[in-house]
């Protein structure tokens, strides 16, 4: 008797095999009465029929059982898209029976009275007729496409990445609709993106911090995955999907999770994720004002750039970024992987040095900067200003080798030195983050640099200058100028009246009258009554000047 | 044993529920015994005779003329995820589409060729069968394997008492009568085997 209880205990256990956990019983898939989902029938008891049934099907495979809407779909499309989507087809066609939004999920071929449901699809599942904002789908992904590309695993791909006969990506690439297993359907995790790097194979990524930054968000401000249905807790889990939304992204092209550039960078860059604040310097008078353009960037836009603009993403790579350091010249981690335009004047992807992200806009671009005063030599292509040729320049694009500097520079400074840009034009605050976002000094500097006229002298007022050039000898006429006190302590004239600090072009001026950087500023320095306005190196610490100024008349003065 | 009985109790109410007994032709779908076209007035002679039957394989005391149709076939090109080999309807099925395909008439039967009542509607499933759920085909396990989506049927439960093998298929193969009893033993829509409530009788091989 015991047996034969066993036996019809094993008889009842075994008979429900289609209870089984990763079924589509158990998902949202299962629009039948008995789905766990918000939307599902009302009485329909069948679960396949939303899909699929026996006999006389529409489309034939895979015995489909809902019409195709017909809709002709916007397709994806963005500047660096190398595959060529078609219309929607293959399995693709059928998932969009439902997920464009255009049939409802009750309508069936095989009832003549659509199936009564309740609840409807949210905005997230209803990808609408317009997949612009949608990965790409039914598109041919063949060794030809991963080599135009360049960022895309060549087939054969591992066998978790699943193409269709065709070799065609679609839904079903990504998607299992029978299995919820991971979230979405997905066929395989995406924790670190691994889903997507089945196929995506980013330069740079494998070093980069959101590759390997396991910061959390700190819960203030605005969610930065608000965008995802299910975030990881960590930027590194999280990957891809810190930025990118393969569905219904608000950014279009490249699927970024919001249309305006640098809110996909700032949600977490502004010390609710990332430790450095760089919300708070973009918030000061000074500023690379990202905020004030919108779509004008574009990564296939000239090295030269062409069109006025700044975006993070002109001077970061986010899929390269790290903390690596490097010494100037050279790109340090947080500049990998970014294009430039070289010394030379040549584009170069990416850049050996800082100072060519710089030159993509500073160089002498038809809507670069002018510089900040009227001076005898005007140039407002700072590559120019910085060329080692030049009778004289800081020491950006290399060292000035000119040991009569050597004696008023400040420690660890030297002939050899070579600066970083942003060894002036940096933020403010000292401990906040690196670079150029914004200052409260003008020109982004990161000290204090007094150019007005008549400014009284004070450690503070040239800050900037002082925190290399020896004040203490500069003010005292020791192994320099032996007239700097007159000039600029008694006279209060401010550095930039004589000094452009950049440098003068070769192709300007010359070493006899601008070794020093002396290209007088037209606002304060005039003509000598004579008519005169130039200087004139005669040696160490020695020349004439011919020129007028705070009404002395000099024709020349000589030193 | 009290909680044996009460188990053993549980188990045949369980049982019943799935496969209902006492159900027959009579009445059903198929009895065609009141049917302007069926002038004997009888049930099992569309299809059976005691004598003289047509003498086929799978053809059990056959009495209908039978289809002659070559019939398209729901295969690998219809659908590249089918990786079942496909073949033209035989056995039981072939007898099945002897009505609905269309082609021959429902009162073709006792040698009659003449008859003009042939099936319309949904019932008719025409020559094209690309729209149809495959019949004729092999199911076993190396299938099952293949597909990835399908039960084993040699050790997978059918929900009838045994395997899917054993209960559903004929000679290994996937027919008509996989899903359906002509004979309405079930009682149930559609003349299916089982129901498919909660899509019971299409989970019984999908692993889905």
């Amino acid at each position: 008797m015991k047996n034969i209880s066993i036996l019809i205990l094993s008889f009842l256990i075994g008979f429900p095999i289609f209870l089984n956990a990763q079924s589509i019983i158990t998902t949202k898939h299962n629009l039948s009465i008995s789905g766990t989902g918000t939307i599902k029938a009302t009485s329909e008891s069948e679960i396949c029929i939303f899909c699929h049934t026996p006999h006389n099907s529409s489309p034939r495979a895979p015995l489909w059982n809902k019409n195709i809407s017909g809709t002709t779909y916007t397709l994806y499309n963005s500047s660096t898209l190398d595959a060529v989507p078609g219309q929607p087809d293959g399995s693709s066609i059928l998932c969009l029976s439902c997920h464009d939004g255009t049939i409802a999920l009750g309508e069936v071929v095989s009832r003549t009275t659509p199936i009564d449901m309740t609840g409807i699809m949210p905005s997230k599942s209803n990808l609408t007729t317009d997949l612009s904002n949608d990965h790409p789908i039914s598109f041919t992904y063949d060794a030809a496409l991963a080599a135009s590309d360049g960022q895309l695993k060549t087939p054969p791909l591992n066998s978790l990445a699943i193409l269709d006969h065709n070799s065609k990506l679609q839904c079903t690439s990504c998607h299992d609709p029978h299995k919820e297993t991971n979230p979405k359907f997905l066929r395989a995790s995406n924790e670190f993106s691994d889903l997507c790097f089945l196929c995506h194979d980013r330069t740079y990524w494998n070093n980069s911090t959101h590759k390997t930054s396991t910061k959390t968000w700190n819960g203030s401000g605005t969610n930065p995955w608000a965008h995802l249905e299910s975030a990881y807790a960590t930027v590194s889990q999280n990957a891809c999907a810190n930025c990118h939304n393969p569905h219904n992204a608000d950014g279009k092209q490249r699927l970024l999770k919001s249309n305006l550039e640098e809110n996909n960078c700032l949600d977490c860059h502004n010390g609710n994720v990332a430790s450095k604040n760089i919300q708070t310097e973009l918030a000061k008078t000074y500023k690379h004002d990202v905020y004030n353009y919108s779509i004008v960037h574009d990564p296939t836009e000239s090295t030269s750039v062409t069109t006025k603009h700044v975006e993070c993403q002109d001077c970061h790579n986010p899929h390269a970024s790290n903390s690596t350091t490097a010494t100037a010249p050279f790109v340090n981690g947080f500049n990998l992987g970014v294009s430039g335009i070289n010394q030379a004047g040549n584009s170069v992807n990416p850049a050996t040095n800082t100072y060519e992200i710089c030159y993509k806009c500073h160089a002498g671009n038809s809507w670069s900067p002018s510089p900040a005063f009227p001076r005898l030599i005007v140039q407002n292509n700072v590559r120019l200003e910085f060329e080692p040729s030049n009778p004289s320049f800081h020491p950006i694009a290399g060292p000035r080798n000119n040991s009569e500097i050597t004696a008023n520079l400040i420690s660890p400074n030297t002939a050899n030195t070579v600066l970083y840009c942003t060894s002036c034009h940096a933020s403010n605050n000292s401990t906040g983050p690196a670079g150029p976002h914004g200052s409260i000094y003008p020109q982004i500097l990161k000290l204090q640099y007094e150019t007005a006229d008549y400014t009284v002298e004070s450690a503070q007022a040239y800050a900037l200058c002082y925190s290399c050039h020896n004040r203490n000898n500069i003010i005292n006429d020791i192994n320099t100028f032996k007239e700097h006190k007159l000039h600029i302590v008694e006279e209060r004239t401010p550095c930039s009246a004589c000094h452009d600090a950049h440098g003068i072009s070769s192709t300007q001026g010359n070493s006899t009258n601008n070794s020093h950087l002396i290209n007088f500023r037209t606002d304060i320095v005039f003509p000598s009554s004579w008519g005169s306005l130039r200087y004139e190196d005669t040696g160490v610490n020695k020349g004439r000047c011919y020129l007028r100024c705070h009404g002395k008349n000099h024709r020349p003065k000589s030193y | 044993m009290k909680t044996t009985k009460i188990l053993l109790t549980l188990g045949l109410a369980g049982f019943m529920s799935i496969v209902s007994f006492g159900q027959n032709i009579a009445g059903s779908a198929h009895d065609f015994s009141g049917d302007n076209w069926n002038n004997t007035g009888e049930i099992c002679v569309v299809c059976h005779t005691p004598h003289n039957a047509a003498t086929m394989q799978e053809a059990p005391l056959w009495n209908h003329e039978v289809t002659t149709t070559v019939f398209t076939l729901y295969t690998n090109a219809t659908s590249p995820s089918f990786d079942a080999t496909a073949s033209q309807p035989d056995g039981s099925s072939k007898l099945c589409l002897s009505c609905h395909d269309g082609t021959v008439a429902m009162d073709n039967f006792g040698g009659r060729t003449n008859g003009a009542d042939l099936l319309t509607g949904n019932k008719n499933l025409g020559t094209d069968l690309s729209n149809d759920h495959p019949v004729s085909f092999v199911y076993d396990a190396a299938l099952a394997t293949t597909d990835g989506g399908l039960f084993d049927p040699t050790s997978t439960n059918s929900g009838l008492g045994g395997t899917i093998n054993s209960d559903l298929l004929l000679a290994n193969k996937l027919q008509c009568s996989s899903c359906h009893d002509v004979h309405n033993g079930s009682g149930l829509n559609d003349l299916l085997v089982v129901s498919n409530t909660a899509s019971a009788l299409c989970l019984t091989c999908h692993n889905k």
